[in-house]
């Protein structure tokens, strides 16, 4: 059999060999703690301020506007509790975002409405874009923070977050971007941008998993959700993961030097996919097709299957694919993006997406291209016959 | 190596994990699937079955015999065959058998779908069964045998069906599991219950699905048979036919629930005699064998798991209407559970309780208590 192709970049990707190579020293002699006053911690804490200057670097933000957290769902849950905490109290109690949100923000946002905030939800176009109207009305001078994710992790989906940051912030409102897709495909300068927060994850760009950044600017009003330390100036306590936050420094850097390069060559995969599929399957239903949408991304339905055994269809024939949400038994529920969308249950429920990165090449996309309407042909032979 | 692929459906369990490791050890391409039939997160945090921890042992055993593994939901389905069913049977009187539904629509119809989707050759799980050339018999460990609850799965999903621990005895298959190393699942306590209940609370469930206004779940009366009123109880889904607890005291001697009707919302009380039952009526029987038998056949009926069958001459058949004359009187034929045919270790086929007679329409025998 051939060797397995990994088409679910969205979902992470591995540890690049140049990042597992600048970590490595400290699982072994540098392994001091950042805040220790003898040789290996300031060892250690010069390592972590490096970091933490590169990454600023990447966001063209100030070292003291990154914080390290242990991913992107922490960093959307600092980023939303945090400054809802400490405004609340000034006459900001709302929240805003959209449904189309990872549930690591729509979560919170119920979170705060059980808190005593109050939660409000921005209306999708079909198109998986935000009804601009309902930004109007929704995002007034009660809010204390919009978030908004700049690219969607399920459709691809490219919000216009410089036109929503404008607007919150012409109310007064902090802007939050979950931006956990986003790094390294879209350019990012925090000194032209109107967003106040921002939320990224590692083991999207060859970093590992249990790292993330979030970047607060400068003088926005912050509660930490732990206590007991002065780490990360008390905004987020506890020894700091060293190794993995050089890790995450070197993995943005490469991933914003071949940011260009790299996102030409998966949008050209991807729309090879995506046009070999659709001239095999014509009835296929691209989602977020009338958007822009980032390079990596192709979300298809095919109606008449079923996203639960198409993908196990496509793994046993060792192609890597992921349907909507998972849930933690690992099951396949129809995804709230896309119904959020307007996607029909139906539809909703075939809907299965790929994602190129790293490791695709053009013989994974070739192969890709015939097995995938191959399997999509058997699955709607077998519908067709029960 | 087509031809010999196979979806193992996986609880989690020493029984499933061992009929994956067999058949994956006999050379069979193994496919692991473990069905989500309701949502995980509420109530049900330590069930043996169906738990995330359940489908997390699945999961494993499938690793470490290197084959696939894969959670299929099938809530929703789920939900309208067996649970939604389980409330109606409540609250028409009657005591449901999920287990049968589950296995009749969900595990070898809607999971044999699956099974073909996936090109799968055979279907398997970890039942106490035996199925031979088309045919379904006991288990050898017949302490252990879970023919009972296979009486509804179709002929054709039968002839693709491997049940590898149907062959051994419990011991047996947990020595299986050390043997190959299985020890995640090896010592596993049994699934007792109902996998979607609870600590056994049914009442739980039926207030959940159909509100504490239910009239299932409403006071009514204890009735004698004659009528004679004798107290009152706090809902009829509560009882089940042979049942005592729960029921008033003071007779002369000990008394059980013979019957309940839902529209006086009565519970019949009468003494062990009056559950004998000569006669047996069934409803939306199936037949497992190629030439079900006619009138006058003679069958051994089973009417409860763990129950021993009495010999029984079919004296009626209306479609899928079935009724009983039995050589010997069973005690407690329940409306609602199952009545299972065999002749000898072979399943014939079975239905689902509509009445038990106390006299037989052939014989006309009175009741010798």
């Amino acid at each position: 059999m051939a060797p397995p192709i990994y088409l679910d970049h969205a979902a992470t990707t591995p540890v690049r060999s140049e990042v597992l190579e600048a970590m490595t020293p400290f699982f072994g002699a540098r392994f001091g703690n950042p805040s220790s006053v003898h040789r290996w911690g300031r060892d250690a804490r010069t390592a972590l301020d490096e970091a933490r200057s590169r990454i600023a670097a990447c966001l063209k933000a100030q070292p003291d506007e990154i914080v390290f957290t242990s991913g992107g769902t922490e960093g959307d849950n600092l980023a939303i509790i945090g400054p809802w905490r400490m405004r609340r109290l000034h006459g900001r109690n709302a929240v805003v975002t959209s449904p189309t949100e990872h549930k690591a923000v729509l979560e919170v946002v119920h979170q705060i409405a059980r808190e005593g905030g109050e939660e409000r939800l921005l209306t999708i176009g079909t198109d998986g874009l935000i009804v601009p109207k309902s930004l109007t009305t929704l995002v007034d001078a009660q809010v204390a923070v919009c978030s908004v994710m700049w690219i969607n992790n399920e459709s691809g989906v490219v919000q216009d977050v410089p036109a929503i940051g404008a607007h919150a912030r012409s109310v007064g409102a902090l802007m939050h971007t979950d931006a956990v897709q986003a790094f390294g495909k879209l350019m990012i300068d925090v000194t032209v941008l109107p967003i106040d927060l921002l939320s990224m994850s590692g083991h999207k760009i060859g970093a590992p998993k249990g790292i993330g950044a979030m970047y607060i600017r400068r003088g926005t009003p912050f509660e930490p959700l732990f206590h007991g330390g002065s780490q990360d100036r008390g905004r987020r306590p506890g020894t700091e993961n060293v190794a993995f936050a050089v890790g995450l420094a070197v993995a943005a850097e490469l991933q914003l030097a071949e940011r260009e390069q790299e996102c030409a060559r998966l949008g050209a995969m991807r729309d090879a996919l995506q046009s070999a599929i659709m001239a095999r399957v014509p009835d296929a239903v691209v989602h977020g097709a009338c958007a822009v949408r980032a390079p990596h991304i192709l979300n298809i339905s095919v109606p008449g299957t079923d996203s639960e055994s198409l993908l196990m269809a496509l793994d046993l024939a060792g192609i890597a694919a992921s349907g909507g949400s998972a849930c933690q038994s690992g099951s396949v529920s129809p995804s709230h993006v896309l119904s959020a969308m307007g996607v029909s249950r139906s539809l909703a429920g075939a809907a299965v997406r790929l994602s190129v990165g790293m490791l695709s090449t053009d013989e994974d996309i070739a192969r890709v291209c015939d097995v995938f309407p191959a399997l999509v042909a058997k699955a709607r032979r077998l519908a067709g016959a029960a | 190596m087509s031809g010999k692929r196979v979806l193992v459906a996986m609880s989690g369990g020493v029984d499933s994990s061992v009929a994956a490791a067999l058949l994956h050890e006999q050379g069979y391409e193994v496919i692991g699937a473990t069905m989500k039939l309701f949502c995980h997160d509420e109530d049900l945090p330590d069930r043996p079955c169906c738990s995330l921890d359940s489908v997390n042992d699945a999961r494993r055993v499938c690793q470490s015999l290197g084959v696939p593994h894969y959670v299929l939901n099938l809530e929703s389905a789920f939900g309208r065959d067996v649970v939604q069913d389980f409330v109606d049977e409540y609250s028409r009187g009657r005591t449901p058998i999920p287990c049968v539904r589950c296995n009749t629509f969900t595990k070898f119809r809607d999971l044999a779908r699956k099974a073909e989707a996936l090109e799968c050759d055979w279907i398997a799980t970890g039942h106490y069964a035996r199925a031979i050339r088309g045919d379904l018999y006991r288990g050898l460990d017949h302490a252990k045998d879970q023919t009972y609850f296979l009486w509804g799965i179709a002929r054709d999903v039968v002839r693709r069906l491997l049940l590898p621990v149907g062959h051994q005895t419990k011991a047996q298959t947990r020595a299986v599991a050390h043997r190959l190393g299985l020890e995640v699942i090896a010592e596993k306590v049994e699934s007792q219950d109902i996998c979607f209940v609870p600590d056994g609370d049914h009442v739980k469930i039926i207030r959940r699905e159909l509100g504490a206004d239910a009239p299932a779940l409403q006071r009514g009366p204890f009735v004698l048979e004659n009528g004679t009123m004798v107290g009152e109880h706090d809902g009829f889904a509560r009882f089940t036919i042979g049942q005592r607890k729960g029921v008033p005291g003071g007779f002369a001697a000990a008394m059980f629930v013979v019957a309940i009707d839902p529209p006086t919302r009565a519970v019949v009380l009468g003494p062990r005699e009056a559950l004998l039952g000569r006669g047996l009526v069934a409803r939306g029987v199936r037949w497992m064998c190629e030439s079900p038998p006619g009138v006058g056949a003679r069958v051994e009926v089973q009417h409860r798991h763990h129950a021993t069958p009495v010999h029984a001459e079919i004296v009626r058949v209306d479609g899928d209407e079935i009724e009983l004359a039995l050589d010997a009187p069973l005690s407690a034929i329940t409306p609602g559970q199952s009545m299972v045919l065999y002749d000898g270790e072979r399943l014939l086929g079975g239905g689902f309780i509509e009445s038990g007679t106390r006299a037989s329409r052939r014989l006309e025998l009175p009741i010798v208590a």
